[in-house]
This record gives C-alpha cells, structure tokens and sequence, in this order.
C-alpha cells in the first residue's frame, strides 16, 4: 500500500516548489504518472524511491513513513521493498547477467535462490544469455533484464521511469505487459511514469502532472 | 555473492586497466627495493669484509687506497714495506694480531695474495677440500675463484705479474692448488691464498734475472765497484724482505688513538684505519644513493597519483553502477569496502609482480657483478629496509584509495540516475 500525502520538494538554490497530487494505491493497483518533461515526474519517482528528501509531505509504504527513517534503514528498506526500472541503464557492467541477478539479491539481504533466477530469465525469455556481458545484450534484452533486476527480490513497489521511451512499438508492448505481469505475480504496486502515450491503454489508473 | 566477489569481478572486467596499474605500481616498488638492496649488499659487502681489522700499515701514499687494495683488494697497493719494520710494530703491546700480506700477482685476474696462516681466520674461511698451503709454491683457491675458474686440486697454473692479467710478465714458477676454502660470502672467496715465500721466490727470481741484466750492461763500466756491492746485496737479502702491508687487529680501543698516529709520524710507513676510511668513502657514494633512492620515492609517488588517478576515474565512470548499486540496498559502506578491497588487490599483485621483477632483475645485475667485478653481493634485503618500503607503498596506496572513494561519499543518486538519458 502506498500513500502520497502533501508531497512538495524543491531543488537546492531553486526557486520553483514542485508539489505533487495526493495519491493512495492499495495493494495490487498499478499506476501510470504522465507528463511532459521537466514538469518533476522523474522526482516525484526519486521521492518515491527515497532517492530524495521532500521539502514537506510524506511517503507512507506499508505504513512506513520512508522519509522519517534513518539514511542506513532507508538504504535497506529500499533494497528489499522497492524495483527500480530505468530507460537505458538497467544493470552493472562489470558483471554478467546470472551475477548481477546475484548481487541484486545479495545486497537486498535475500537468500540467493538460483531457481527462482532461472524461473524469472525463462518468464523474460531470456534465460539463454545468463553468462552474457552486459554489454553484448540487445537493446529488448537489456530492457528485460532491467525489469528482472527489479522484480527479483519481491519488492513491494517497482518504479519504472521512461521504460518503453527508447523501445520500438513491439518491444514496448512486450515490455510494459511483463511489467504488469510481473508486478501481479509477486503481488506490488506499479508506478510508471512516462510521457510515452503508447502505453497509457494499459493503465486503468492514471494522472497527469 | 558478496562484496569481494564484486570486487573481483570488476578487476577481472578490466584486465588492461587493471594489468597497467598493477605494473606501473610493481615497476616502482621493484625499483625502490632494488636500490635499498644493492645498496645493503654494498654496505655488507664493505663491512663484512672488515672482518676484525683494525689497522692497515703499509708504505706511505693515499690511505683510502691502502684500504681498498689491502682490505677489499679492489685498488692497486700503494707500494711496499720492509718486513722487518712490519714486525717491529707486531710486538707491540697494543697489538693482538698482526697479519703479513704480500699482492702484486695475479692469475686470470684474481689476486693472489701471500700471507701467513691467520689470513683465513680473518674471515672465518676453512678448507672445504684438501688442505692448508704447507711449503712455497702451493695455494689455496676462494670458493669463487674455484668456480669460476674451474681449477681442482692438484692443478697448477703460471701468475702473471700485476694485478691485471697480461701475457708479457708471466711468472716461469709453477703454482699449484692444494685446497680450496668453503664459501664465506667475503673478499677471501675471490682470492688466491699463498704463504710469503712464494711471493718472495718468484720475485726474487724476476729480480735476479733483471739484476743480471742491469749488471752485464754495467758489467765494463763499473767492474771493479761491482763485486762489492753484489756481497752487500746477498747479505742484506733477507733483511730486506718486503710484503704490502699489515693487517693489524688490536687489544684494546685505546691503541685507536695513539698507535696510528706513532707510526705515521715516526716511521715511513703509513697506518690508515679501514672504518674511518671506508666510512668517508660510503658518505660521498651514499649521496649517489640517497639521489636514486629519491628518484625511487618520486615513482612512487607518481604511481600512486596514477593509481588514484584511474581509481578516481573508475568511480567517474563507474558512478551510474555505483548509484544502481545503492538504488539496490547496498550502502555507502559497502561501496567503499568494493572500491577499497579493488585498490588492494591491485597492491598485492603489484607486491608480487614487483618481487618477481626484482628477484629476476637482480639475480642478473648481480650475476654481471660477480663475473664482471668479483664480488659477492648479498642476496637476501634486509627485513628493516622491506618493511620500510612496504609500509611507505601501502601508506601511499591507503591515501590515494581514500581520495579516490571520497567522491562516493558525495554521491548523489538521484542527480546521477536522472542524467542517465
């Protein structure tokens, strides 16, 4: 369950005050934030993720207020609570796909569970480049990754920022519907912001910033 | 998975990188180590030949020179003594021991050197094959000079006069081998061990046949005065014998002050004391150390400006894993054992490439300096100058590794997530 309650921020030495709309998800509800650039949907997102403080407001998940807690709890609340998906970059390059799985796992504190890694691969059809470098991957390949980066631990929310943006037609809509399926099989809420209009059909929920 | 396996991984994900900064790091600690070595094995080599002599009398001139060639054998001597004189300060009350020597031939251009039996005591040298040299003509070869010259008991060979091998005054006497001393890691492993007698005969012979040659050219103009003389020379003969110097071990310390000073003044001989002058010279080469030394620590202090360097430049670059990492759990603490435990894996392959180099560096500087100049060097550093040097690299390290994680600290996700487009 996540609950947005007066949530306002402000850049260090800036002037204008983003403020965000108010906003409560029950558990299972998915979300899609839309908006055009520069209107604060990638800090409302960090918001969320804890990656920033807010100027005033609160950031309720599971009942924790995340912005009340100290930084090394945050760190691990973050860790076991919350999938982050990005546009491009999606995992470290330093080690190949089956290590970063590992390692995701490894710093959210979860047991290191290789069958349920090769279950997740085989779901995002990408169980044949386990052993691959980061870098040899396709552009879909990545994308898929990056959502098995986020999912792997169960978290309780996973974030998606711009996920489809650099996507064609067809791997936008593989990606943001193992997004979804992904986020029903382990039970979170899916908050994705976007100025993609192609996948706004998917969302029963959505605002507009 | 953990965070050294991390750690490994990313060093494995960079071997150029990784192999760079290992070598440029290892060159510097094998130069480093290398000077303090050759720099041990020189004051070892100095002071370790000193064994327990204390003073060296032997004809007037420089007495750094009378050290050099008398003690380390490395000069020419500055000329001769009388025996006779030599022996007079032998009874000496300040004197324990007083050893002859007598250089000036060589073979191959190892020094032969004719002394009495103390000489080995010196230096703790014992025979390791056959045995002491008991009558003229036989000698006794250094470990060294057995090996590299490949000579067995029993085999003889011609000296040539000087201290530089030449064909054009070779002695007519046969010399032959009778032992061979074990390995002392000293000046006497690369000589050649004789009693007096040898010396004098061989020389007198020379003498003899110079004599004869003088005399017949004098023969018609001074025949009456010659007879004469040639009597007074016969009887003077023994009287007469003359060695190169005299190595003096004393009693008490209280001879340092005045026995050097009495014989300097009083006689036409010269004492000079092996520590002092040998003191002197270690200063005005020491400085040529100290310089090396320096310029060793400058590329120390440039490779560790490039080790922070690339470090830094790898947590640049690297900020947007650094900042996944974080969005993944991990904490601040955790990035900086990673990048810690990767500056430290790159000091211990360094250590032990730098080993590596300096071992096979050395074992062929050294190879070339004991064919080359017949010296032994010592091989092993010693632990104080190791530790020293390790503890300055690993402070060096410790402090660019710090720098380089400083930014991690300063890292800002959420600034470094956004700008991933």
């Amino acid at each position: 369950m996540i609950q947005i309650d007066n949530l306002t921020f402000r850049y260090k030495k800036e002037e204008h005050l983003f403020s965000f709309p108010n906003v409560q998800l029950n558990e299972g509800e998915n979300l899609l934030i839309h908006g055009k650039s520069g209107i604060g949907k990638t800090t409302l997102l960090h918001l969320l993720a804890g990656l920033l403080k807010p100027e005033s407001g609160k950031v309720i998940i599971n009942g924790i207020s995340i912005h009340s807690i100290s930084n090394s709890k945050l760190d691990t609340f973050r860790g076991q609570n919350i999938g982050l998906v990005f546009q491009k970059k999606h995992a470290i390059t330093s080690l190949n796909v089956l290590d970063n799985l590992k390692t995701r796992l490894f710093l959210s504190k979860k047991a290191i569970n290789t069958t349920a890694i090769h279950t997740l691969l085989e779901q995002l059809h990408i169980s044949n480049c386990k052993k691959s470098k980061i870098n040899t991957l396709s552009e879909g390949q990545l994308q898929r990754l990056g959502i098995a980066m986020a999912v792997i631990h169960n978290p309780k929310i996973i974030l998606a920022d711009e996920p489809t943006s650099s996507l064609d037609d067809e791997n936008c809509k593989t990606v943001i519907q193992l997004l979804i399926e992904q986020a029903k099989l382990t039970n979170a809420n899916l908050i994705v912001i976007t100025h993609d209009n192609r996948i706004k059909s998917f969302f029963s929920n959505t605002i507009t910033l | 998975m953990n965070i050294w396996k991390i750690s490994l991984k990313n060093i494995k994900s960079k071997p150029l990188y990784t192999f760079l900064s290992v070598f440029i790091l290892a060159l510097s600690i094998a130069l480093l180590l290398g000077i303090k070595q050759i720099e041990a094995s020189f004051k070892y080599q100095m002071q370790n030949n000193l064994g327990n002599i204390d003073l060296v009398i032997g004809a007037k001139g420089s007495p750094l020179q009378l050290v050099l060639s008398s003690v380390l054998h490395m000069d020419n001597p500055t000329g001769n003594i009388v025996y006779e004189d030599a022996k007079k300060i032998s009874k000496s009350p300040f004197v324990k021991s007083a050893i002859p020597i007598s250089i000036g031939d060589n073979y191959k251009n190892y020094k032969i050197v004719g002394t009495t039996p103390e000489f080995a005591t010196l230096y703790e040298a014992k025979i390791n094959k056959g045995r002491s040299v008991e009558k003229s003509m036989e000698v006794v070869l250094g470990a060294t000079v057995a090996k590299q010259l490949q000579l067995k008991i029993g085999d003889t060979f011609l000296s040539s006069h000087g201290l530089v091998e030449n064909t054009i005054e070779v002695h007519s006497e046969e010399l032959t081998v009778v032992g061979i001393y074990a390995q002392t890691n000293k000046v006497i492993d690369r000589l050649i061990i004789t009693n007096l007698e040898s010396i004098w005969e061989v020389h007198e012979h020379t003498e003899d046949e110079e004599e004869v040659e003088n005399h017949l050219k004098e023969e018609h103009e001074h025949h009456e005065e010659h007879e004469e003389h040639e009597h007074d020379e016969e009887h003077e003969h023994d009287e007469h014998k003359q060695i190169t110097s005299l190595l003096v071990s004393f009693r008490n310390p209280s001879a340092f002050l005045t026995l050097p000073r009495k014989i300097n003044d009083a006689t036409n001989m010269q004492a000079a004391l092996p520590k002092y002058e040998l003191d002197k010279l270690y200063q005005y080469t020491g400085v040529g150390f100290k310089t090396i030394s320096w310029i060793g620590y400058l590329i120390l202090v440039i490779s560790s400006i490039t080790i922070f360097i690339s470090l830094y430049k790898m947590v640049k670059e690297r900020a947007f894993d650094l900042a996944l990492l974080r969005t993944y759990g991990a904490s601040n603490l955790q990035l900086i054992t990673m990048i810690a435990y990767e500056g430290f894996l790159i000091v211990v392959f360094a250590f032990f490439l730098a080993f590596l180099l300096l071992k096979t560096g050395l074992f062929f500087l050294f190879k070339v300096i004991e064919t080359e100049y017949k010296q032994n060097m010592l091989h092993q550093l010693p632990m104080q100058d190791f530790i020293e040097i390790a503890v300055v690299v690993v402070v060096m390290i410790i402090l660019s590794i710090l720098l380089a994680i400083y930014p991690i600290i300063k890292l800002n996700i959420s600034t470094i997530l956004s700008n991933e487009k």
